[in-house]
């Protein structure tokens, strides 16, 4: 006798993912607090992406950038305890400016190259994911925050702390622009060449920002810099600052 | 029940429309009245080069910044106007079945991509300039960066017109069904109007202007010798020198 267990026939479930957006569970519950917005940009983009062509986009929008702007701001006080004094504010509000200003500056060049692309997706939509890319960016920085403390008390290194700050953007990068593709490949347009083009400005944008608004790290007499450089010449020059520095003390 | 024919839609809506410039649109846009798009086309040229044309020629000072506002979407439309019998032409003899009129305003959409590529690019042009030191400041790191902002432009340019080359390849292809075809076409073009274009441009220099020479809308000598003259001068210098 055959007593082997043959489960009754079933239809598969479907991979969310694999789903036209807003059929996926929970992507048609609106998004009304920060709250709600932060739990869906980690667990649920779809949600987010889905509610953002809604029609709600502007305040869905308004709820992220708000986030953005907290969290880069907190993680902000943490860069600035390194050299604490007025760093301690100062260095917040250059993150959050230079977030949001990152966003502004590349949103037009981002719509051109999706609509170049075949995307239907309307410039709400288009800032919605800009949104959501510096919002998923800045919840990660705060994630490293604890970490970056714990190296700040241990050096005094401009060189070495602005290593880790950037190495810990780059991550948070990665992630972000991540967000970016899949939310267009869920509203439908090819990630093609010229938005892969845009993923390299808005990184461009983002590293030259950290340099025309220094000191972010170190300290100086002005709250923006005297000269004007280009992040390459900086870095070099900090580089070279610090190694002889280093060799001085070691003198 | 609202109306929403294209008649009374607003002329920005064309704008996504004209980027991704899908083949049924571009097949119902020729079949309307030239005037139709026309002046949305000629406004888009106007206004997105020059708007990167001001951020061009904003580096040298805010007169060289009007006069490039200017000049810029004059190359492009003095290029259309001037080469749209030679074009036309050419289409035809190569084998693409589109009525005259049709390759001037292929051209016109062309140009009108490139130019809205290059006014979302304006914004990442100025955070640049504000990056960058005084045009007038002579050092050797300024000169980097003097070269570093032209290769910024010339990048920023040639992606611009690379991205509406690649559409209007596809526009073209789309209507003579024939790769082979579309790509002779969009050669012929391309030789005509970089041929032209590169004169407009020897014409109507300087575009960021040097720091030692007045900012002015023409060069005295602008219209001594050709683009083709100068490159010969200088390819002579370099091999005689």
């Amino acid at each position: 006798m055959n007593t082997s267990y043959e489960p009754p026939n079933q239809p598969p479930v479907p991979n969310p993912a694999s789903l036209p957006l807003g059929q996926g569970p929970g992507e048609n519950e609106p998004i009304a607090r920060p709250t709600q917005a932060i739990e869906a940009m980690l667990r649920q983009p779809r949600r987010l992406v889905h509610q953002l062509r809604q029609g709600a986009g502007g305040k869905l929008i308004g709820q992220m950038v708000g986030l953005g702007i907290v969290c880069a701001a907190i993680y902000g006080v943490v860069v600035g305890m390194f050299s604490g004094g007025t760093q301690l504010w100062a260095a917040p509000v250059k993150l959050a400016f230079g977030m949001l200003a990152a966003g502004m500056i590349c949103l037009p060049s981002l719509y051109i190259f999706a609509c170049l692309a075949g995307s239907r997706a309307r410039l709400v939509e288009v800032a919605g994911v800009v949104s959501g890319l510096v919002l998923l960016m800045t919840l990660l920085l705060i994630g490293f925050a604890p970490v970056a403390w714990v190296f700040s008390q241990s050096t005094n290194s401009v060189v070495a702390m602005g290593f880790l700050h950037l190495l810990f953007g780059v991550v948070a990068l990665i992630f972000g622009m991540r967000f970016l593709s899949q939310g267009f490949k869920w509203m439908e347009t090819q990630f093609n060449a010229g938005l892969k083009v845009w993923m390299i400005i808005f990184t461009l944008v983002v590293i030259q920002m950290t340099t025309a608004l220094r000191p972010i790290v170190g300290t100086a007499d002005t709250f923006l810099p005297k000269e004007k450089k280009f992040f390459l010449a900086h870095w070099f020059d900090q580089i070279n600052g610090d190694g002889k520095l280093a060799r001085a003390l070691e003198d | 029940m609202a109306d929403s024919s294209p008649n009374t839609r607003h002329p920005l809506d064309q704008i996504p429309e004209l980027l991704a410039a899908r083949a049924e649109t571009v097949r119902a846009w020729l079949t309307e009245p030239l005037t139709r798009r026309l002046g949305v086309q000629v406004a888009i040229i106007v206004l997105g080069a020059g708007v990167y044309g001001a951020t061009l020629g904003l580096w040298r000072s805010p007169l060289q910044a009007l006069f490039v506002a200017i000049k810029f979407p004059l190359i492009l439309l003095l290029t259309t106007t001037f080469n749209a019998l030679l074009n036309g032409m050419l289409a035809q003899l190569l084998g693409l079945q589109v009525r005259f009129m049709d390759s001037f305003r292929l051209i016109l959409m062309s140009f009108a991509t490139a130019a809205l590529i290059l006014a979302s690019f304006s914004p990442l042009t100025l955070f640049a300039l504000w990056n960058a030191p005084p045009l007038a400041d002579a050092s050797a790191a300024a000169s980097d960066v003097y070269s570093g902002i032209l290769l910024m432009h010339v990048l920023a340019i040639a992606t611009a017109g690379v991205a509406a080359n690649i559409k209007l390849l596809q526009t073209v292809k789309s209507l003579s069904g024939d790769t082979v075809r579309a790509r002779l076409v969009l050669f012929s073009w391309l030789a005509g109007n970089l041929f032209l274009g590169s004169q407009f441009v020897w014409n109507l220099r300087p575009f960021i202007g040097a720091p030692y020479l007045p900012v002015e809308f023409f060069r005295p000598t602008a219209f001594q010798g050709n683009f083709f003259e100068a490159v010969l001068v200088a390819l002579r210098h370099l091999f005689t020198s």
